[in-house]
């Protein structure tokens, strides 16, 4: 193959390896919580009822994204522009309850504020406790 | 007795009034007394709020009713409703799939808690829709308040094309009126049920010149139909899984009429929610959609197999 040909192509399959990474998906940003909504305590008990109404919601309203056990390999999470991350982990699991329900409260980007969908605190906190189940 | 074509009309003041009642219940169950007594000794705890129970039904749609719910403040949802035609037709017609459809666009908004308005179009005699829906009562989960209650009131205007006014002598013809109470229950974590009387105004119905005549030999003019038709629905809901519902439905009409009396009608479908999207597949005898219209004018008849499959796709937006 001719030198300048092969130029050509070295230059092309760097650019496009190059711009490939400028369209891989954003790691989550820092998630700054307020500390009075940090310190609030669960007033739902973890109990069979609450993570049985927490499955369902999250089945509902959040496995799509964040998949069935909160791994983030939801149906729809190739879709988003922030990964939707892996609650099993010790950076999830170790936030306090009321950072998590801050979370789902008050969303951001690909993330709905889902207060504006659940009428019902303790539905909300009932899914901060299945969320616990998800810890490896 | 002689068959006439000439119109009949009448009014419609009873759903007025129903309407004006039923907007105070809300103010009756929240007022708190404007009275003080001026005592020394020190005020008691405010009691502590009774929170209402979540879900009783996951959408404003139950089958071809309404239900209790009412969505957030600040909600907007898309209706698309879709009937096809009665599955006696055979292969023919493809059990309906193929023949005598009726569709609705609809949309809905909430501008204050509790309180739905809602728009919408069905193509059967382009009907037209405005409704409102008020949920006056909520169960709560300590039982304070036992069942949830909701009004719902629609009005329906057929725009058809009329140029010769051989469909409607006047314009107010064209409008029926349709009242109904939703009272729900929810039973633990998996079942719902709920009751709903309604009351049906029609402006225009047949009349027909049974052969009697006045003193004075004018020939006295019938009505083949009442103006207002009585009915109830009860309706029922089975949790299967976390995102499958079983939806159950019977109407029965309750006014007896001269003639044409509607038919009941019996329904069942599945449900698939998801955070912004409710999906009901439902096999029923109500085609035309508008409730006005079911409720009065019903001639599927179960007892003969005049089924229909049908569904309900809604969307909702939250801001």
């Amino acid at each position: 193959m001719k030198t300048k040909t092969l130029s050509v192509l070295l230059l092309m399959t760097t650019f496009i390896v190059a711009v490939s990474f400028t369209f891989s998906k954003q790691q989550p940003k820092p998630w700054n919580v307020p500390e009075k909504n940090a310190k609030m305590a669960n007033p739902v008990k973890a109990d069979a009822a609450s993570l049985n109404a927490g499955k369902a919601s999250w089945s509902k309203n959040c496995a799509s994204c964040h998949g069935k056990m909160g791994h983030g390999d939801g149906s729809k999470a190739a879709k988003l522009t922030t990964h939707p991350g892996d609650f099993s982990t010790a950076t999830t699991q170790a936030q306090s309850d009321g950072s998590l329900f801050y979370k789902i409260s008050e969303g951001r980007d690909d993330m709905p504020a889902f207060k504006k969908k659940i009428s019902d605190e303790d539905e909300i906190w009932s899914l901060v406790n299945y969320m616990r189940t998800f810890k490896k | 007795m002689k068959a006439h074509t000439t119109l009949y009309r009448g009014s419609h003041k009873a759903a007025l009034v129903l309407f004006c009642l039923l907007g105070c219940l809300n103010f009756l169950n929240a007022q708190d007394s404007t009275a003080v007594k001026e005592e020394a000794t020190a005020a008691p705890a405010a009691p502590k709020k009774s929170k209402p129970v979540p879900n009783t039904f996951e959408n404003i749609w139950l089958l071809d009713n309404q239900s209790v719910m009412v969505p957030m403040k600040g909600s907007f949802q898309l209706d698309f409703m879709h009937r096809f035609g009665t599955i006696d037709g055979g292969y023919q017609s493809l059990f309906g799939l193929f023949g005598g459809i009726n569709i609705r666009i609809g949309g809905n908004y909430v501008p204050r808690e509790n309180l739905l308005i809602g728009l919408s179009l069905t193509e059967y005699n382009l009907t037209w829709e405005g409704y409102v829906k008020y949920a006056g009562l909520k169960q709560t989960k300590d039982d304070r308040i036992p069942v949830s209650v909701t009004y719902y009131g629609d009005m329906a205007v057929d725009t058809r094309s009329d140029p010769t006014g051989g469909l409607y002598a006047h314009g107010s013809d064209r409008l029926m009126f349709f009242n109904q109470i939703l009272i729900a229950r929810k039973f633990g974590d998996r079942f719902s049920i709920q009751v709903a009387p309604s009351l049906t105004h029609v402006n225009v119905v047949q009349g027909y010149y049974p052969g009697d005549t006045t003193a004075d030999g004018k020939s006295v003019l019938g009505k083949e139909m009442k103006h207002d038709h009585f009915a109830i629905a009860f309706s029922g809901k089975v949790k299967l899984n976390n995102t499958l519902n079983l939806l159950l439905n019977y109407d029965q009409p309750i006014t007896k009429h001269l003639t044409n009396n509607p038919n009941p009608n019996l329904s069942a479908g599945l449900e698939i929610n998801t955070t912004g999207h409710t999906f009901q597949v439902l096999v029923g005898n109500y085609r035309y959609i508008t409730p006005s219209r079911n409720n009065y004018y019903n001639n599927n008849d179960y007892k003969s197999g005049q089924w229909l499959i049908g569904f309900n796709m809604t969307r909702l937006w939250n801001w």
